[in-house]
């Protein structure tokens, strides 16, 4: 039993790993731009697409990777430009607005690839697996998996952090007047980050297509799942995506291997409300003066 | 403690003024006003007397479906337009009202209606092979037992929730993720324990209850909800209420408890919304997970968005419009339904942000103070409007045309 349980852990790393990667596109978006983007889930869904026609036109899941950034990056545009940025001072609003536009792309993708499920083969060297402790076989498709996380955390720490754009991301979130003053593009800042999000969505979609069959439907357990892991470890903290997604995503695995999938959800679920009745505003949260 | 209630530096400071305003009377509205007495009983008429005037079984079964949505966008738009708390899981409550109802209708139907097999349980138990109905659900044999807890436990689902979250300043966003990952959490349940529940097929083939009788017993109960709400609404409860909504910090420091505010119009909330599910479920006598659902609950949003939250009238006509729009429409145009209704969300949080009723009510008001349109929506710093809010003090002299 305690071995099981221990390759389950193992095997959790790849949970977190899924949990980290869908989450980290909601975590720019609602976390820095806080638009609270109901479509991540159908964001997550178009870059799946985008990856099921890389697919089907020869290339593999590692050319879909920037494909995929571009393509969903672009939709962001079009949803920030056409409705996003009119609604910004209103923040449940935009939950009802990207919630429509989640209906829309996907009733639109449905009339033009049709209900069926596309499946998108993983690349050839990422095939194949091998043993950590006892039988489990750990595919290399999930080491691959862990590795993009962090790739995708890394990455948006140096945006954020490290780069002449992310301080102006950084000085518009503290302050947006005095950015304006300071003669920062608040307007631009706030396309360009929704864009970034979007992006990291898609990329999210292009690199989940192979593990779970292409749908219009697939994306929105990811979403509520990525909300989940922004509420539990903070909205706004790249520590809190890791440290959320880990805990979310251990807490699972093993609970659904003790009892059974619903029972561990049902679980993760009281314990997410629990922890927030503890940290209001997520492990790594932060508290604004008002 | 009479003289320091109101201090108008500019008025004039007339003794008769003074001892007026020291009673603190307020000219509130009437608790109805005769035109909403007069059109809501043209509009029961309408509908109650469907059964004599039309011969449709369809239509008489959709009436009584909206008025059930009716109540459940009610119940959305009490917490929501009227507390600001946005709920994307009041379908937990609407679900568990529906099945508790929906699964006390099937034990009793299966008692006389034996299935293939001979046995005398819900045929969903027996496709999943069980031989007996579990023990812990025999009390619903009883109806009145099964009303009871269609109703109560809703509502004390909702008290520890609130309980839990309220308390600790969750609202807004968080509140919204936390009750739509309950309701996706609910839907899985109801899904995986097919046994007890139906599963995906849902609970089906039992007798409902759509007769006329039955129409005029959700029309009274959609009465006594709505006369519920406004009074709660139009007491120092609701104004309480409504000062939470704009101004949850500033609420707070006036002395109030926003916490427990929160938590009781939650609960009532919740208990309209289990009521409604049950009266849905004894009506159309098919329940499956999607009334439980994330996309119901979402739905019912969008019923209150359409027709004005913060009114009253608002989820009565957004329920029938878009419902009835949905019924009429999604035949012809079965693959841009889905279209249409993303496209109305983006339409009413854009360019109708009062929805309909609020729209209109702000209309009305413009032309009864020769305002423009933009200055009494600048007016009141809320979309969501309701004639109430025009409190003002007995001694107040008239507006004089400016706002």
């Amino acid at each position: 039993m305690l071995q099981s349980i221990i390759t389950q852990f193992f095997s959790g790393f790849s949970v977190v790993a899924i949990l980290i990667i869908a989450a980290v596109g909601l975590a720019v978006i609602f976390g820095v731009a806080g638009v609270i983007n109901m479509a991540h889930g159908e964001m997550i869904m178009v870059g799946a697409y985008t990856a099921a026609i890389v697919g089907k036109l020869g290339g593999n899941t590692l050319l879909a990777i920037p494909v995929a950034f571009v393509v969903v990056g672009l939709l962001g545009l079009a949803i920030e430009r056409g409705i996003i940025q009119w609604i910004y001072d209103r923040p449940l609003e935009t939950l009802l607005a990207t919630w429509g536009v989640g209906i829309i792309l996907q009733t639109v993708i449905k009339l033009i690839f049709g209900p069926e499920l596309y499946y998108v083969g993983a690349p050839k060297i990422l095939e194949g697996g091998f043993r950590v402790i006892g039988r489990l076989p750990f595919p290399y498709y999930r080491l691959f998996l862990i590795v993009v996380a962090i790739l995708l955390l890394l990455l948006v720490y140096y945006v954020i952090f490290k780069t002449d754009f992310g301080l102006k991301v950084r000085a518009v979130r503290r302050n947006r007047v005095i950015s304006g003053c300071l003669g920062i593009d608040t307007a631009r800042i706030d396309m360009l980050i929704f864009i970034f999000g979007s992006g990291l969505a898609g990329v999210a979609g292009a690199v989940l297509a192979p593990i779970k069959s292409v749908s219009t439907t697939m994306g929105f357990p990811y979403a509520v799942d990525s909300y989940m892991v922004l509420v539990l470890g903070g909205v706004g903290s790249l520590w809190g995506v890791l440290t959320g997604g880990a805990l979310i995503g251990e807490t699972e695995t093993i609970l659904s291997f003790v009892f059974n999938n619903v029972i561990g959800k049902l679980l993760v679920f009281l314990f997410i409300v629990i922890a927030i009745r503890i940290v209001p505003r997520g492990i790594f949260g932060y508290y604004e003066r008002r | 403690m009479a003289e320091a209630v109101i201090r108008d530096d500019t008025a004039q400071d007339l003794p008769t003024n003074r001892a007026r305003r020291s009673r603190r009377q307020y000219a509130a509205p009437p608790f109805l006003s005769i035109w909403a007495v007069i059109g809501g009983a043209a509009v029961i008429v309408l509908i109650g007397a469907y059964p004599y005037y039309g011969s449709s079984a369809y239509v008489l079964s959709l009436l009584g479906k909206f008025l059930c949505f009716a109540i459940f966008a009610l119940s959305i738009d009490l917490i929501w337009g009227f507390a600001g708390i946005l709920s994307l899981g009041q379908a937990v409550y609407f679900g568990i009202g529906a099945y508790v109802v929906a699964l006390s209708l099937k034990l009793n139907y299966a008692l006389d209606h034996p299935t293939r097999y001979g046995g005398k349980i819900p045929d969903f138990m027996e496709w999943n092979s069980l031989t007996a109905v579990p023990d812990w659900m025999m009390p619903l044999y009883s109806y009145s037992v099964a009303i009871t807890i269609a109703l109560i436990f809703p509502t004390i689902l909702a008290f520890l929730f609130g309980v839990i979250t309220f308390k600790r300043h969750i609202y807004g966003v968080y509140c919204a993720v936390i009750t739509l990952a309950e309701s996706l959490i609910l839907q899985e349940f109801i899904i995986e324990y097919q046994g007890y529940t139906g599963g995906f097929n849902g609970i089906t083939d039992y007798s409902n209850y759509a007769t006329p009788g039955f129409l005029w017993f959700i029309l009274f109960l959609v009465v006594v909800f709505f006369i519920v709400a406004r009074a709660l609404t139009h007491s120092r409860v609701g104004t309480v209420l409504k000062s939470i909504r704009d101004n949850d910090v500033r609420a707070e420091f006036m002395g109030y408890n926003v916490a427990n505010y929160r938590i009781f119009v939650f609960c009532v909330s919740a208990f309209m919304a289990a009521a409604a599910g049950a009266l849905y479920a004894a009506w159309v006598g098919i329940i499956s997970f999607l009334d439980a659902g994330p996309v119901f609950s979402i739905e019912g949003v969008i019923w209150t968005a359409v027709g004005g939250r913060g009114t009253l009238i608002g989820p009565f006509v957004g329920a029938f419009l878009v419902k009835g729009a949905e019924f009429f429409l999604s035949g012809a145009l079965a693959q841009w339904w889905q279209i249409i209704v993303g496209g109305l969300f983006i339409f009413v949080v854009l360019v109708l942000r009062d929805g309909i009723v609020g729209s209109i009510g702000n209309w009305l008001r413009a032309r009864k103070k020769k305002a423009t349109l933009h200055q009494v929506v600048e007016e009141s710093d809320r979309k969501a409007h309701d004639l109430q809010r025009e409190w003002r003090p007995a001694g107040e002299p008239e507006t004089d045309g400016s706002i």
